[in-house]
């Protein structure tokens, strides 16, 4: 897939449609997501691990208020530039989005509601897929087994934003995570349960699947089981799946948010 | 537009934690975790998170200055430079070099140690050269350098998720080595047990199997009765003791001293408890101590670290994965600037001063004229107190804040005071360089190349990720700058590659560490002597560096300083996870400040009680040495009579009461004891 990827890519920036290609880029044996901007460099190009790459599309564009970029997209990203767009985040008309599909093991690391984008650019996607139910296990529980199980997994939290940080959704300037009028400041672990309420409840509607959250957690906090839980209450509540149909519309998306 | 990703090591604990830097057009935009580095696999710690913010501060500083009547004016660098060298040629040519001191930084990197200790030795011609080491694991560097000939982490950070039992102690290590904590966490989950022995109930309390909380400043005491009841119970390694030890005979004769009855009367840990801890640590499989500041900073740093060394012989948990002791180092590259000879005693590689071989081969190397003197140099503590005394003339700081961060802050100032001209080099106008003649701009760990050594002797590249702000220089080419004027030939480096190649011919632990081979493999851990050697994973397998282990007796010996009817609770301080050392670098980060804006003491509810003191309420602390008044935090995590204050802020400075009674060895101040009283002052701050 990567060689054929990047023939398609050199076309495209060929073209000239494009100031440059959000991807991948191996250096040194590691990836790092990177702007190519000369089509000899795409040997460089590469495809995994994953990164958040909505959020360098984002970054990318604010930067540049003109320039048009392609984006090689997995189907979590499109979900992610799909839901940003809708809250004015990003401008889809000034991205290209080159799709790429994941193999069987990345979807099922991930548990990935979709693991494909809308137009599959190169590669072929996965036919007959069932994610994982990851909140399968935690439906089961008691109440108590409950409050048990996040009392121990929220215990370990080193408040260090990072499933913030690493959120492609989470784009709010000012971040009521750091409101001490919700949660005390400077204490660790952070009050239980509100900083880990304040963000899964922040997601709703938003929360694309993507798994960026719980991998970028030193502490290994199950994070998607609560994620998951909402994005079922969203779907059974108002119908509605984030990340998908560019123009379904957001039950929850106000415009006190756009401000 | 132009893009990229610039991967680097992070400035702050000694994890190592590796990370990209967003740069877009020259700017750096963000942190990026990298997902496929060893040490952080794509996690970060919030001050990872935030280690952009202190570089772009407004206080930073981009020009030299230089101090005229009493105020700085903006100056060149040939006039900086200028100055530096007439005065210290002319302090050399009356007093001589014994006059002159060098603080190198455990910030900076392991190029510019070198730079710092190769200007203090082979251009002033003296061995007064230390840094902050000797006020975090100088007792580590001493002790197990004694017990095994290495004084460094035994094993590596990734084995810490497959121990089967921690001994955890004086080590806050969710808070000061966040990436060694979440695998901590992880090898929970997976089945280890966890002793933690602290006095506060620290965030790793929440899952440590036993927690013993010993009255501070008793570790050789309850170390010592711990092996007690191994010795006693039968449990000890004996076929590592007979194989790998030596002196174990006269090391058992002092234990068996220390009956858990005697343990409980000198700690308060209750006999019961000590003795499920002994069985539970000595019956592991894999069984590893993790130690920090807890251990070190004591009168008995060295006697606490060689108990520690001791407990592992005794169990046999030596030269093995996930076992070992293993003292984590608080800064960046502190392990590195110890390795690359920033100390008074060594040079690089921590081959002894006192070897004439030694001095033959490095006055050879810079090609020197002078000799270099014999006896070891003077340690941080002693240089300020040589300065008290005027004996010490002219001392050269570079990233280095002692005015926040060596004990009794009044002494510290009237040291700097009293000196005839202090050179600082720093990214801000600390506190300590307000005291300064000249103040040379130095460069972040985004402005420069260079590597750092992890706690886990793990050599690591930092790589430029934007251009010096305004006129600052990196640190390395202000080093060779200061030399070339002093009249030095010796300082000419195109790039810090070409000081690594120079240190790796001259220091044979790090002999075969390259800037190819770094870009290549990702890091090395030393020993690395060749070219061809893989790095080295873990220490002594199958045999001590120095050959065998050595068992050393240690008896119990009061901290310098006990509570009494005027003083009457323990003050012990220590770091927080949101702020880093004396602050200078994460007090102007805005995400950092805001969580913890400023300092605080612990106390616990009973006697907050007892004194009317509710939770935020303005008290003020004293000892013997000073006076500060800092809000109150009213909690359980400290145990009754016992008081703890973060050091990093200047408006209620720990250290204007901290102890600076040294371990005879080390000379590491006592940090984690001392008496003080408390008063409420009866305001809400």
């Amino acid at each position: 897939m990567e060689q054929e990827l990047k023939a398609h890519l050199k076309k495209l920036m060929a073209s000239g449609d494009v100031a440059g290609i959000i991807a991948l880029k191996s250096e040194r044996g590691m990836a790092k997501p990177y702007l190519f901007a000369d089509a000899s460099e795409l040997e460089c190009l590469c495809l995994t691990p994953k990164y958040p790459m909505a959020s360098v599309a984002r970054l990318l564009l604010d930067e540049d208020g003109a320039a048009r970029f392609a984006i090689v997209c997995r189907g979590c990203d499109e979900r992610a530039l799909r839901e940003l767009a809708k809250r004015h985040q990003v401008d889809l008309d000034r991205l290209v989005i080159v799709g790429i599909p994941c193999d069987e093991e990345m979807a099922r690391e991930c548990a990935c509601p979709e693991p494909f984008p809308s137009v599959v650019a190169v590669g072929t996607k996965l036919e007959q897929w069932e994610a994982e139910d990851i909140g399968a296990a935690y439906r089961a529980m008691e109440l108590d087994e409950k409050l048990a199980f996040w009392k121990h997994q929220l215990e370990k939290c080193n408040k260090c934003y990072g499933c913030r940080n690493a959120c492609p959704m989470c784009f709010c300037k000012d971040c009521e995570l750091e409101n001490a009028l919700w949660v005390k400041h400077g204490r660790l672990p952070p009050e239980f349960p509100i900083y880990h309420m304040i963000r899964a409840f922040h997601l709703a509607g938003k929360c694309i699947a993507c798994g960026e959250c719980q991998r970028a957690c030193p502490s290994d906090i199950p994070l998607m089981v609560l994620n998951t839980l909402l994005r079922e209450d969203m779907e059974e509540l108002f119908g509605y799946v984030s990340g998908t149909g560019a123009d379904a519309e957001n039950p929850l998306y106000t415009k006190e948010e756009m401000q | 537009m132009k893009y990229d990703n610039i991967l680097t090591t992070c400035p702050f604990c000694g994890c190592g934690c590796k990370y990209y830097i967003q740069v877009v057009d020259g700017v750096a935009k963000s942190v990026l975790p990298c997902k496929e580095d060893p040490i952080s696999e794509g996690h970060l710690c919030i001050k990872g998170w935030n280690a952009i913010d202190f570089v772009y501060s407004k206080e930073r500083l981009t020009t030299p200055l230089i101090k005229e009547n009493g105020a700085f004016r903006e100056a060149t660098w040939d006039e900086a430079y200028g100055l530096i060298a007439s005065k210290f040629k002319e302090i050399k040519a009356r007093d001589g070099a014994k006059a002159f001191g060098f603080f190198s930084s455990a910030k900076t990197t392991n190029e510019e140690n070198y730079l710092m200790q190769k200007l203090a030795r082979g251009v002033i011609v003296t061995n007064n050269v230390d840094h902050c080491a000797r006020l975090c694991h100088a007792s580590t560097v001493a002790g197990l350098a004694a017990s095994f000939g290495s004084g460094a982490m035994t094993n590596s950070i990734p084995e810490v998720e497959d121990v089967d039992c921690f001994l955890i102690t004086g080590s806050n290590t969710t808070e000061q080595h966040p990436l060694i904590g979440s695998r901590i966490y992880k090898a929970k989950e997976k089945g280890a047990k966890v002793i933690l022995v602290d006095p506060r109930s620290i965030q790793l309390a929440s899952i440590a199997d036993i927690h013993l909380r010993q009255k501070p400043g008793t570790d050789v005491a309850w170390l010592n009765g711990l092996m007690h009841v191994i010795i006693k119970e039968g449990i000890a390694d004996e076929e590592f003791i007979e194989q790998r030890t030596e002196n174990y005979g006269e090391f058992k004769a002092e234990v068996m001293k220390y009956t858990p009855e005697r343990v409980e009367e000198i700690t308060g840990i209750p006999k019961a408890d000590l003795i499920a801890a002994a069985r539970m640590f000595a019956n592991a499989e894999a069984a590893s101590i993790i130690y920090s500041m807890g251990i070190t900073q004591h009168t008995t740093g060295v006697d606490n670290v060689k108990s520690c060394a001791n407990l592992a012989m005794l169990t046999g948990n030596l030269g093995k994965p996930s076992t070992g002791v293993n003292p984590l180092r608080g800064q960046n590259n502190v392990q590195g600037a110890c390795d690359l000879g920033a100390l008074p005693n060594v040079f690089p590689g921590y081959q002894a001063v006192t070897v004439p071989e030694n001095r033959e081969k490095f006055e050879k190397a810079w090609n020197m004229a002078e000799h270099i003197p014999e006896s070891i140099g003077l340690t941080v503590v002693e240089m300020l107190n040589a300065a008290h005394d005027g004996a010490l003339k002219c001392l050269y700081i570079m990233g280095e804040n002692p005015m926040i961060s060596d004990p009794d802050i009044t002494h510290v100032r009237e040291a700097l005071d009293a000196l005839e001209f202090l050179v600082v080099q720093d990214l801000f106008i600390t506190e300590t360089a307000e005291h300064a003649d000249v103040i040379l701009p130095g460069t972040s760990f985004l402005e420069k190349d260079g590597t750092f050594t992890g706690t886990d002797r793990r050599v690591q590249r930092i790589r430029k990720a934007i251009e010096p702000l305004g006129n600052a220089r990196p640190d390395w080419e202000i080093l060779c700058d200061v030399a070339k004027h002093l009249g030095s030939d010796q300082f000419v480096y195109a790039s810090p590659k070409e000081i690594q190649d120079e240190v790796a011919s001259l220091t044979p632990l790090y002999g075969g560490v390259t800037y190819e081979r770094l870009d290549k493999e990702g890091y090395l851990q030393w020993p690395c002597p060749n070219a061809e050697h893989p790095g080295t994973v873990f220490l002594h397998n199958g045999k001590f560096s120095r050959g065998l282990g050595h068992f050393f007796p240690v008896s119990y010996k009061p901290p310098a300083e006990e509570p009494d009817k005027d003083y009457p609770f323990i003050l012990t301080t220590g770091r927080i996870l949101f702020h880093f050392h004396t602050g200078t670098m994460t007090r102007c980060s805005p995400k950092l400040n805001k969580e913890v804006p400023t300092g605080y003491v612990e106390i616990h509810p009973s006697d907050a009680e007892a004194m009317g003191i509710a939770d935020g309420d303005l008290v003020q602390v004293s000892t013997r040495r000073g006076t500060i008044q800092i809000p109150a935090y009213v909690t359980r995590k400290v145990p009754e009579k016992t008081v703890f204050i973060p050091f990093h802020f200047k408006e209620c400075a720990a250290n204007m009461l901290t102890n600076p009674a040294l371990d005879p060895i080390a000379k590491i101040p006592e940090f984690k004891v001392c008496a003080c009283k408390v008063e409420a002052l009866g305001e809400s701050s």
